[in-house]
């Protein structure tokens, strides 16, 4: 059966698609919300305390809460469909998923990131088996154990304090020369008498058959490979957009695989519009998501009224 | 019967007791942060060191899988 056109297909239903989807529907927009899941990586954020309105929340309950926004203005998400293309014809946009496909006038993307990888030997072997991406879930399975935290930002610092209060002993490493951040939270970890810091060091190798049973690095001070004893490993380096369905020929991707947008959300395709953590804003933090998918709407709105 | 390993603050896990919960399925939770038994009982089931690991009679799912969950749990 031929889908309906839509005047908008919203991808991603968390802090920027979800705001989006809210102006969208008050305006009387006939869109769709389709998303792979609720709430995406915000899902996983520890304690969040800079979210003006909730002193102090975590991702999940702040994701419940959206969600719960979502339902009152009656919006209904094609939940569990993964963007696989998406594809310009004559003004129309075909959205593929696995499942079916959807045509649309305007687009807004918001599929955020996700956990950047290491690459480096061992990791994809041990994932789930002592390395993880995730300290919130998978942390309370160290208790008492040694650990180690890989990157330098608020994610990596996050999660020493995290581990510092489950495990024996955790190091933290960072291939910087100090931890990068918010610095009430960089403070927090440095009081942790169980956390071990370790600067310019750049991890080059996880080890264990079945399970972890260390890491490599490369001592950039001394430029020595040294091994540690770990049991866990938690890798918390940044992220990376989740921009793969995006035709290459628009070219709208920096360096970094984000989004180029302007102040108005726009790319350089018409009818494209962005917003959140898979755009190129330097400062990937959930109220700015949430501003984006607002400036998105109201930018697409201004863009369907021009079109018709 | 379905068991489900958990940790107190997993979203995944929670989204996974939703999600079974929703489509009108009942389940045993084991919390393996308190239950080193039950930890030990999903290592040697799962091989996995992470959460949520989920056993639907025998069949083991790792992670909140939600196309596996409804294949096995024939949800259409």
């Amino acid at each position: 059966m031929q889908k309906e056109i839509k005047q908008t297909a919203v991808i991603g239903a968390s802090a920027a698609g979800i705001s989006a989807a809210i102006y969208l529907k008050r305006a009387k927009v006939d869109f769709i919300l389709i998303s792979k899941d609720l709430g995406g990586e915000m899902l996983t954020s520890g304690i969040v305390e800079n979210y003006p309105g909730f002193i102090k929340t975590n991702g999940f309950e702040l994701s419940k809460k959206f969600e719960e926004h979502l339902k009152y203005y009656q919006i209904d998400i094609e939940i569990d469909k993964e963007v696989i293309e998406v594809q310009k014809i004559e003004n129309l946009f075909h959205i593929k998923t696995q499942e079916e496909i959807y045509f649309s006038k305007s687009i807004i993307i918001s599929t955020g990131s996700k956990p950047k990888k290491l690459n480096v030997p061992g990791e994809e072997k041990l994932r789930n088996k002592g390395v993880s991406y995730c300290t919130v879930c998978d942390g309370p399975l160290f208790k008492n154990k040694i650990v180690a935290v890989i990157g330098g930002g608020n994610s990596a610092n996050e999660a020493g304090i995290i581990l510092s209060e489950i495990a024996q002993k955790v190091y933290v490493i960072t291939k910087n020369e100090r931890m990068k951040g918010d610095k009430i939270i960089i403070d927090q970890l440095l009081t942790k008498k169980n956390v071990e810091l370790i600067y310019l060091g750049l991890t080059q190798e996880i080890l264990g058959e079945n399970k972890v049973e260390g890491l490599v690095y490369l001592d950039l001070k001394e430029n020595k490979l040294k091994t540690l004893k770990v049991d866990g490993i938690f890798i918390h380096i940044g992220m990376q957009p989740n921009t793969y369905f995006i035709p290459k020929e628009w070219n709208i991707l920096n360096e970094y695989k984000e989004i180029k947008v302007n102040k108005l959300m726009e790319t350089e395709i018409e009818g494209v519009f962005a917003a959140g953590d898979v755009t190129d804003v330097p400062f990937k933090q959930i109220g700015i998501a949430v501003g984006q998918g607002i400036t998105a709407a109201l930018n697409n709105i201004r863009y369907l009224n021009r079109i018709q | 019967m379905i068991k489900i390993y958990t940790t107190t603050h997993c979203p995944f896990c929670k989204l996974a007791k939703e999600f079974l919960t929703s489509h009108g399925f009942t389940f045993e939770e084991i919390n393996v942060e308190e239950n080193e038994a039950g930890f030990e009982e999903m290592v040697q089931k799962s091989g996995q060191y992470g959460v949520p690991v989920i056993d639907i009679n025998g069949e083991i799912v790792i992670g909140f899988d939600i196309k596996r969950l409804k294949e096995i749990l024939k949800i259409e």
